[in-house]
C-alpha cells in the first residue's frame, strides 16, 4: 500500500514537446505577505528529499515557505478527498495516474497555465497522464518500475542460484519452493494481493491485459488474465506463500525485512526501505521479473498538482513547476528515493544505493507496460480487492472470482462514459 | 464431648475461609494478568527489533535493549505537537461542559421558568441520538464556520452536553434547598448561589463529570478523524493511525507509538486513581 | 466506552422523572405566588442566561444536526460535494443492499457477545466486594487500566498479540498443543476477537459500577441470611443479584449501545483491506465507508437515520425489559 499504486503509464524514450494550451484570460496576481505553502505526499521515505526541495525553494523565493504534509498511503485519497470537498486539500499535493483524472475532471485541480512550463524532458507517456482535455495539470515527478527482490543469504543456504535474466515462471516457482522452509516459518515467495507490485505484472506476462486500450471494457474474464492471477494463487495453495491472512496480520515487505520471506516483488521505491532495515541492507538484491509468455513490468509515475482552490495560485504553480525541474530531479536522485523523471537523472539514483543492483528497474523500461487506468479507476481498484480476495483467501476458483470481477468492472466502466 | 463438633466445625471454617481466600486471590492475579498482561508485552515489543519480534518461539525480553523504535515512532508522527493537541482538547472539552452544563443544571434544578419542560424534552432528544451519527452535517457546520482542519474544531462540538447537564442536574436535585433559601434571604442573585452554594457542594459530581470528559475526550477517535487532514491539528488517537498507516505491522515501532500515546493517560490515572473511579462509580449510581 | 451518555441519563431518568418534573423550588404554603407575575420575568431572564450556552451549542451541534441528516437522506451526492434531491432512493438501496444486513447482524452479534463480559464483571467485583479483603485497591486500579487507555492504542496493541505467526497469543496456545489461527484476518475468528478486546476494554468499568452497586446493598440482608443458613452462593443468587439488578442493568444498557457504536476497533485492528472485514464491520463503519470514504453522503445520511430508529427502539425495549427483571429498593 504505502506508494503503492504509484504507477502509470509510459513508454520511456521518445520525448515530445508539448505545446501547452492557451493561458487563461485572468492571471493571478503575487501574494503581498509572506506565504505558506502546504504540500501533501505519502510516502515516509521521502520525506527529507521533498523537504530538500522545499527549502531549495525557499531559498529562491524567501518570501515563500512550504510545509511538508504527510498523510500515509492507506489514508491519502480518502483525506485527500474529504478535504478538496471541504476546501482544505493542501496547496500542492502529490497525483497519481488511478485518480488524475478524476480529481481534474471535478475541477479540483488548477492546470499549470501561469507559470512557463517546458514538458520536454520527460517521458511523454508520464507527460501525457497529467492532461486533461488539452491542459497540463502536473509536471512528472518520477516513474517507477517493479523488480524482484530477493535476500541473499536464503538463497545461499538453500544452494539455489541468484535470480537472472534467464529466468522464467518455472525457474521462479521451482526456487520458491526450494526456499521453503516451515521449520523455520520461512516461505519462498510472497503472492501479495496487489495489483501494481503482483497480479498486473503476471497479467501482462501471460500477454493478458487488465482494461483494454478504449478503456470500455475489462480484461478480466481473458483466460491470459486469469493464468496471471492463478501464478499467485497457486503459490499460496502450495505454501510457498505466506496465506492471505497471515499477510494481512503482517505486510509481506515486513516479512521480507524480518527474513521470513526469500523473494518479494517490489517497486524501485522499496530501494529506501530496504536500505533502512539492516537485515534487508545486508542480505537483499534485485533482479529484473521473471518471464512469462512474455516480458513486462509495470511502470507507473506520480506528479505534482496544485489545488484548483489554493489560496495562492501563483506561488503554488510556481512550487510545482519547480518541483518538475531539473534541480529537484537532482536532489531526488540524490538522496535516492526514487527514480527521477527528468531524463539524464536517472543514472544518479542507481548510484545512490551501490549495494543494490537498481539498473536492473531501468533495463526493464523498453517491454514496461502502463499501469492501467480509466476516468475512475478507484472504484474498480475496489472492485478487484474485493472479489480478488475470495480467490486469495481459497475461498473460490480463480476463473469464478475474475469472471464476476470482469461483470462489476464493465459496469462500473460503463458508469463512467455517462 | 459436645464441644468437639464445634471444635473441627470452627476448624474446617477457617480451613474454608483460608481456601477461599486463596481461590479468590488466584482468580484475582489471573485476572490481572489478563487485563494487565497486554501492556507488559506491549511494553517489551516495544524494546524488540523487527526480525526479534518474529522469531519463533518468541523471546520474553529483548536480546538487547532497542531504543531505535521510539526515535522512529517520534519522527513518523509529530507526537509532541500531537500531545499537545490532545492536552488542549481534553481541557477545553472538560472545562466547557463543566461550566456550561453545571449553568444549564442549575437552571433546570432550581429555576422554575416557563416552557422547563419542552426544554428539557428536547435536551432529552440529544442524549438519544448517538453523536457519531451526526458526523455528517457536524463536518459541514465546521466548513460552513471555515474551521474545518483546526484544533477549535476538534473541541468545539464537544464542549456541549446533554449528558453533562442530565448528571449535574441529578447532583443539584439531590442537595438540600435550606442552603440556598438562607443565601436568597441575604438577598443573593442565581449566579451568586450557583456559583458560591452549588458548585461547592457539587464537587464531587463537577469531578466524575470532568474526569469522564477527560477520558472520551482523549480517546475519541471518529471525529477528530474526519476533521483534521494535516498531522499538525491531529490528536494522538488520529495520529496512532497514521503511526499504522506508516509503518504497518511493524509492530515493535507500533508498540514503541502506542505506548508513548497512552503513558500521559496512565500517569494522571496512577496520581488521580481514586478519583476516577470514584467519579466513574458516582456516574452510574444516580448522584 | 464510547457515550454511554444516553444510558446514564434514561436510567436516572426512569427513576427520577417522578420527583423532578413535579417543580421542586415552589414549596408549598410560601408567600411567594403573589409576586409571581415579576419573579417570572426575573427567573426567566436568569433561566435564559444560565441555559443559553448549552442550549446553543446542543441546538447547533447535535439538534440542527439531525434535521439536516433527515434532509441529506434524501439527496444524492458528487465525489466532491454538492447535492441533488433524489427522494426515498437512498432508503430503497438500503434495504436492497445486503451490505447492510451482514453489517447490522455483525454487530447485533458483536452486541451480544460483548454481553458476556457483563458475568466476569460481577464475579470480580463481588469478589473484590468481599469485606477484609487485601489489595482490593491495587486490584482494582490493575482491572481498571484498560478502561482508561486509548481504543486506537489499544487496538494496535491487540493486533500485535492476535498476530497468527508471531504473536504471543498463538505462542501460549501453541505451549499447550493449540495450534491458533491468523485470529483478525480469519473471518471466522475475526468478530469474536474483537468482541475479547471490546470485553477487554470494558471489564473494568463494569467492575467499578457493580461494586458500587454492591457497597449500597445493607450488610444486614446478608447478616440475616447467614443466620438462616444460607450459603456464598444461596447469598450471591438471592440477595446480591436482584438487589443490585439496577446497576446490572444500568451496565448492559450500556455495554449494548457501546456495542451498538463500535467503530475504533474495527477501522484500527481490520482495516480496509483485511479478508475478515465482511466478517466484522459493523453498522458505524459501514456509516463511515459510506460517508468519508465512498463519498456517498446521501446514502449515509439514510443510514444513520435508520441505524437512530433502530437505536431507540432497542433501548426501548430494553426498558420494557427492565420492568420483568429490575428491582429498585
Amino acid at each position: 500500500m504505502r506508494r503503492r499504486l504509484i504507477s502509470v503509464a509510459v513508454a520511456v524514450g521518445t520525448a515530445a514537446v508539448m505545446a501547452l494550451a492557451a493561458c487563461s484570460s485572468s492571471t493571478p496576481t503575487e501574494a503581498s505577505g509572506p506565504v505558506t505553502l502546504s504540500y501533501g505526499v505519502w510516502d515516509k521515505n521521502q520525506v527529507p528529499a521533498m523537504q530538500k526541495i522545499a527549502d531549495a525553494f525557499h531559498a529562491a523565493n524567501p518570501n515563500v515557505t512550504v510545509n511538508v504534509q504527510l498523510t500515509p498511503y492507506t489514508d491519502y485519497f480518502t483525506k485527500l478527498q474529504v478535504a478538496a470537498t471541504g476546501g482544505e486539500a493542501p496547496d500542492v499535493f502529490w497525483m497519481n495516474g488511478p485518480n488524475f483524472q478524476l480529481y481534474a475532471s471535478n475541477g479540483v485541480l488548477q492546470p499549470l497555465t501561469d507559470v512557463q512550463v517546458d514538458t520536454a524532458p520527460y517521458p511523454e507517456s508520464l507527460v501525457k497522464l497529467y492532461q486533461y482535455q488539452g491542459k497540463q495539470y502536473g509536471l512528472p515527478k518520477d516513474f517507477d518500475t517493479v523488480g524482484l527482490w530477493y535476500n541473499k543469504k536464503h538463497f545461499d543456504a538453500a544452494g539455489v542460484k541468484y535470480p537472472d535474466d534467464t529466468w522464467t515462471w518455472a525457474t521462479f516457482k521451482e526456487a520458491a519452493t526450494k526456499l521453503t522452509d516451515p521449520a523455520k516459518g520461512q516461505f519462498g515467495a510472497a503472492a501479495q494481493l496487489t495489483g501494481q507490485e503482483g497480479y498486473y505484472n503476471t497479467i501482462f506476462q501471460a500477454g493478458g491485459q487488465v482494461v483494454s486500450a478504449d478503456g470500455k471494457s475489462s480484461g478480466y474474464d481473458d483466460p491470459k488474465a486469469v493464468e496471471g492471477l492463478k501464478f499467485w494463487t497457486d503459490l499460496i495453495a502450495a505454501n510457498v506463500s505466506p496465506s492471505q491472512g497471515q499477510m494481512t496480520d503482517t505486510a509481506p515487505y515486513q516479512m521480507f525485512e524480518a527474513g521470513k520471506v526469500s523473494m518479494y516483488w517490489g517497486g524501485s521505491w522499496d530501494a529506501a526501505e530496504f536500505t533502512s532495515n539492516a537485515l534487508t541492507k545486508a542480505d537483499a538484491d534485485v533482479a529484473v521479473l521473471p518471464q512469462g509468455a512474455q516480458r513486462a513490468t509495470v511502470i507507473h509515475g506520480l506528479s505534482n498538482v496544485v489545488f484548483a482552490r489554493t489560496k495562492y495560485k501563483l506561488e503554488a504553480q510556481r512550487f510545482a513547476a519547480f518541483l518538475g525541474s531539473k534541480e529537484a530531479a537532482e536532489i531526488q536522485a540524490g538522496t535516492g528515493t526514487v527514480i527521477p523523471a527528468y531524463n539524464g537523472t536517472q543514472a544518479e539514483w542507481v548510484a545512490a544505493y551501490p549495494q543494490f543492483k537498481l539498473q536492473n528497474f531501468l533495463d526493464q523500461l523498453p517491454y514496461a507496460k502502463p499501469l492501467p487506468v480509466s476516468a475512475n479507476t478507484a472504484a474498480w481498484n475496489t472492485a478487484e480487492t474485493d472479489e480478488l480476495t475470495k480467490a486469495w483467501t481459497g475461498a473460490e476458483a480463480v476463473d469464478q472470482s475474475a469472471k464476476r470481477l470482469a461483470e462489476s468492472m464493465n459496469a462500473l466502466l460503463a458508469k463512467e462514459g455517462r | 464431648m459436645p464441644s468437639a463438633p464445634a471444635v473441627t466445625g470452627g476448624d474446617s471454617r477457617v480451613w474454608r475461609d483460608r481456601g477461599g481466600r486463596v481461590a479468590a486471590h488466584t482468580f484475582l492475579i489471573a485476572a490481572v494478568i489478563a487485563l494487565a498482561g497486554p501492556f507488559l508485552w506491549e511494553l517489551l515489543t516495544s524494546f524488540k527489533t523487527l526480525a526479534e519480534s518474529t522469531k519463533v518461539p518468541p523471546t520474553v525480553l529483548p536480546e538487547d535493549w532497542h531504543g531505535d523504535n521510539y526515535g522512529e515512532a517520534l519522527t513518523g508522527i509529530p507526537m509532541w505537537k500531537m500531545l499537545g493537541n490532545s492536552v488542549v482538547n481534553a481541557i477545553v472539552r472538560t472545562l466547557g461542559q463543566l461550566l456550561f452544563c453545571s449553568m444549564a443544571a442549575y437552571a433546570f434544578a432550581r429555576l422554575d421558568f416557563p416552557g422547563r419542560r419542552v426544554l428539557f424534552g428536547l435536551f432529552l432528544t440529544v442524549l438519544l441520538v448517538p453523536s457519531q451519527l451526526l458526523v455528517i452535517p457536524q463536518y459541514q457546520i465546521m466548513q460552513d464556520l471555515n474551521l474545518l482542519n483546526t484544533l477549535t474544531a476538534v473541541f468545539l462540538p464537544g464542549m456541549f452536553s446533554a449528558f453533562g447537564t442530565f448528571l449535574l442536574r441529578q447532583f443539584f436535585l439531590a442537595l438540600p434547598v435550606e442552603l440556598e433559601e438562607a443565601a436568597r434571604l441575604d438577598g443573593a442573585s442565581p449566579l451568586r448561589i450557583y456559583w458560591s452554594v452549588l458548585l461547592p457542594l457539587a464537587r464531587p459530581g463537577l469531578i466524575a463529570l470532568g474526569i469522564l470528559t477527560m477520558i472520551w475526550s482523549w480517546n475519541d477517535l471518529l471525529w477528530p478523524l474526519i476533521v483534521t487532514t494535516d498531522t499538525a491539528n491531529m490528536t494522538l488517537s488520529v495520529g496512532l493511525t497514521s503511526l499504522q498507516g506508516q509503518f504497518q505491522t511493524d509492530y515493535p515501532v507500533l508498540m514503541a507509538g502506542s505506548l508513548l500515546a497512552t503513558l500521559p493517560v496512565i500517569a494522571v490515572f496512577v496520581v488521580l486513581q481514586k478519583h476516577v473511579i470514584e467519579g466513574i462509580a458516582l456516574s452510574g449510581s444516580k448522584g | 466506552m464510547s457515550l454511554p451518555a444516553g444510558a446514564v441519563a434514561m436510567v436516572d431518568e426512569a427513576e427520577a422523572a417522578p420527583v423532578a418534573v413535579a417543580d421542586r423550588p415552589t414549596a408549598p404554603g410560601r408567600p411567594r405566588r403573589k409576586r409571581k407575575g415579576r419573579l417570572d420575568r426575573h427567573t426567566g431572564l436568569w433561566a435564559a442566561f444560565f441555559l443559553a450556552p448549552t442550549t446553543i451549542g446542543l441546538g447547533v451541534f447535535y439538534l440542527w444536526p439531525v434535521v439536516q441528516t433527515i434532509y441529506f437522506s434524501f439527496t444524492s451526492w458528487g465525489p466532491f460535494g454538492g447535492h441533488t434531491f433524489i427522494g426515498l432512493d437512498n432508503y430503497e438501496a438500503i434495504f436492497q443492499d445486503p451490505q447492510v444486513g451482514v453489517a447490522a447482524r455483525n454487530t447485533l452479534y458483536f452486541a451480544v457477545l460483548g454481553l458476556l463480559g457483563l458475568p466476569v464483571s460481577l464475579v470480580l467485583a463481588a469478589t473484590l466486594n468481599r469485606p477484609g479483603r487485601k489489595g482490593v485497591s491495587a486490584y482494582r486500579a490493575l482491572i481498571f487500566l484498560p478502561v482508561v487507555t486509548m481504543p486506537a492504542a489499544v487496538a494496535i496493541v491487540w493486533r500485535w498479540l492476535f498476530n497468527g505467526d508471531f504473536g504471543i497469543i498463538n505462542s501460549l496456545l501453541g505451549s499447550v498443543g493449540i495450534s491458533g489461527t491468523s485470529w483478525l484476518s480469519n473471518p471466522d475468528t475475526a468478530l469474536l476477537a474483537l468482541a475479547v478486546v471490546g470485553i477487554w476494554s470494558t471489564v473494568g468499568y463494569n467492575m467499578v459500577i457493580l461494586m458500587a452497586g454492591l457497597q449500597s446493598i445493607p450488610k444486614q440482608f446478608y447478616e440475616a441470611a447467614s443466620l438462616d443458613g444460607a450459603g456464598p452462593v444461596r447469598q450471591f443468587t438471592s440477595i446480591t443479584v436482584p438487589l443490585l439488578s439496577p446497576s446490572l442493568f444500568f451496565v448492559s444498557v450500556l455495554s449494548v449501545i457501546g456495542s451498538l457504536q463500535t467503530f475504533d476497533l474495527v477501522y484500527v485492528m481490520i482495516g480496509k483491506t483485511s479478508p475478515a472485514l465482511p466478517q466484522t464491520r459493523t453498522i458505524v463503519y459501514l456509516f463511515f465507508e459510506k460517508a468519508f470514504i465512498a463519498n456517498d453522503r446521501g446514502y449515509a445520511a439514510a443510514l444513520a437515520f435508520v441505524l437512530l430508529l433502530v437505536i431507540s427502539a432497542i433501548t426501548g425495549l430494553q426498558f420494557w425489559l427492565q420492568k420483568k427483571w429490575v428491582h429498585y429498593a
